[in-house]
């Protein structure tokens, strides 16, 4: 985690999170969609009597999830890092998510029947059915809210549709932060390739 | 410096410029994706969405560089917001704020058909309004009414493929790969283009149709057998090639004369090729460079638009279609 103030984001899923920390502190969260991040940021900023010039650094969620929603998130943060002159650094969505519920397993769902979801720390993307988990797992993210028949069939434990656990919280991914450096190095994960790709392989 | 920084991620090149207030061109960089997509046989919106969020922001910070200047020189930024590739546009508009919003700097979002028509207004040969401007690319084909800088009438357009889209399909046909438009150009210099007789429809009024001609060049090609087609091939793009330009220069001198235009110009990326440039003589044409998509002329439309203050800018949307 970094000193200084952060500002933190992450579009991957649909409700889109930011939160604006100071020195660990958190300022203020907001939760809505990518298209309005910025906008959320710049409400966060002012609430606090601050300006985008104020911050140190920032923190973006790199995903998995919507492919366009990564990438306005990841375009925002190399746009403002390139402005301010800041380092940046990315935390999965999927990290983000664990953070907030420990022993947690996160699962985002990925459309096309199938969830984003980590094996062996790995992100990965699987149909509800090939999840492996324990009995008595707590499962947390959209697609455990989307799976939940099948996916409480199979012993998992999931708290209830409107609990916060459910979506990422842009708090979690200051608190992970690890390594800032240049915006532009910080990468999406897609984890699937595009359709093209995978039709002429 | 005062300068306008234009970004453009509208299809399948990631551009970044910066302009004067006086259309002064102090850099363009253009990184085409071209290659990535030949593969495809056309642009896939994914791979060119992958691929601006790559090239995003090194190309502003090589249009800086290639400017000798820094952000502070910078006092617009000027973005496209459509039409074009939904997920293409996302990359460029939300870099775009992100930048203006951090340097609290005011955001122009231009529409990617004007900046085509603003590539005119660019120094060292900015053309003045009023003027029939035909714009031609792979996207489009559209006759415009031009009578100020700020915008433009369309009076016409296909009503099927763009021209630049044909131009792509034939060349496919003959076996030329993707993008095809420019080696199409070049085989039928070495063609006849009376040899084969390609009909472009004649619609009412000023709107095109292109699908029938690269139906006829379809039937033409599979007519043929294989050393017959391969002995022909320069004679099918040059007939290819006049029947589309043909189209092309006989609805824009129409249009001209209907609305009393006494001047003609010409822009997009069909505007570099050789026959319509040879066709349409008296036509002002832009710079090649400028013909095809790029961030100067971005930049150059942005001049003649209302500029909006941040935060305004924030919660603007791109849009797909025009
Ligand atoms: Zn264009």
């Amino acid at each position: 985690m970094r000193r200084g103030l952060v500002l933190a984001f992450d579009t991957a899923t649909p409700i889109a999170a930011s939160a604006l920390v100071r020195d660990g502190e958190v300022l203020g969260e907001r939760a809505s969609r990518a298209a309005s991040v910025l906008a959320d940021a710049d409400d966060l900023l002012r609430g606090a009597g601050l300006a985008p010039a104020d911050l140190d650094a920032l923190v973006v969620g790199t995903g998995p999830g919507s492919f366009t929603g990564i990438r306005i998130g990841l375009a925002a943060a190399r746009g403002l890092a390139l402005a301010l002159g800041i380092p940046a650094a990315g935390v999965s969505t999927l990290a983000a998510l664990a953070a907030a519920s420990p022993g947690g397993l996160p699962v985002i769902d990925a459309q096309r029947r199938e969830v984003f979801t980590l094996v062996d720390g790995e992100p990965v993307a699987r149909s509800p059915a090939e999840l492996d988990f324990e009995p008595g797992t707590i499962l947390i993210g959209d697609g455990a809210v989307r799976y939940r028949p099948e996916l409480e069939a199979a012993g998992a434990e999931i708290p209830p549709d409107r609990d916060v656990v459910h979506v990422p919280r842009a708090r979690f991914h200051v608190l992970l932060a690890g390594d800032f450096g240049d915006a532009d190095l910080v990468e999406p994960i897609y984890v699937r390739a595009p359709d093209a790709e995978k039709a002429i392989a | 410096m005062r300068l306008i920084l234009g970004l453009e991620t509208s299809c399948d090149e990631t551009a970044a410029a910066l302009v004067t207030h006086d259309g002064d061109i102090r850099s363009n960089v253009v990184a085409s994706q071209a290659v990535l997509h030949a593969r495809f046989g056309g642009v896939v919106p994914e791979v060119a969405s992958r691929r601006h969020l790559e090239l995003v922001a090194p190309v502003i910070r090589e249009a800086l560089a290639e400017a000798r200047a820094s952000l502070d020189d910078v006092e617009l930024v000027a973005v496209t917001r459509g039409p074009g590739l939904i997920g293409a546009l996302l990359v460029g508009l939300s870099a775009a704020k992100a930048l203006a919003w951090g340097r609290g700097l005011p955001l122009a979002a231009v529409d990617h058909l004007h900046g085509h028509v603003a590539s005119l207004y660019l120094e060292p040969a900015p053309l003045e309004p009023p003027f029939l401007c035909l714009l031609a690319t792979g996207g489009h084909t559209l006759l415009l009414d031009v009578r100020a800088r700020s915008g433009y009438r369309s009076v016409g357009t296909t009503i099927d493929d763009a021209a630049g889209e044909a131009f792509d399909k034939g060349a496919r046909l003959l076996g030329l790969g993707y993008p095809g438009g420019a080696a199409l150009d070049r085989l039928a210099a070495d063609g006849d283009p009376e040899a084969f007789d390609f009909p472009v429809a004649r619609l009412d009024g000023l709107d095109f149709s292109f699908s029938g001609v690269k139906t006829a060049l379809l039937y033409a090609v599979r007519a043929l057998d294989a050393g017959e087609l391969e002995r022909r091939r320069a004679d099918l793009a040059a007939s290819y090639q006049r029947a589309i330009v043909r189209a092309l220069v006989e609805r824009t001198r129409a249009a001209a004369e209907q609305l009393g235009h006494e001047r003609i110009a010409v822009v997009g990326g069909v505007a570099a090729n050789s026959e319509l440039r040879a066709s349409l003589a008296e036509a002002v044409l832009a710079p090649l460079e400028l013909c095809t998509d790029n961030a100067a002329m971005i930049a150059s439309a942005a001049r003649y638009l209302t500029p909006v203050a941040p935060p305004g800018f924030l919660e603007l949307d791109a849009y797909a279609a025009a």
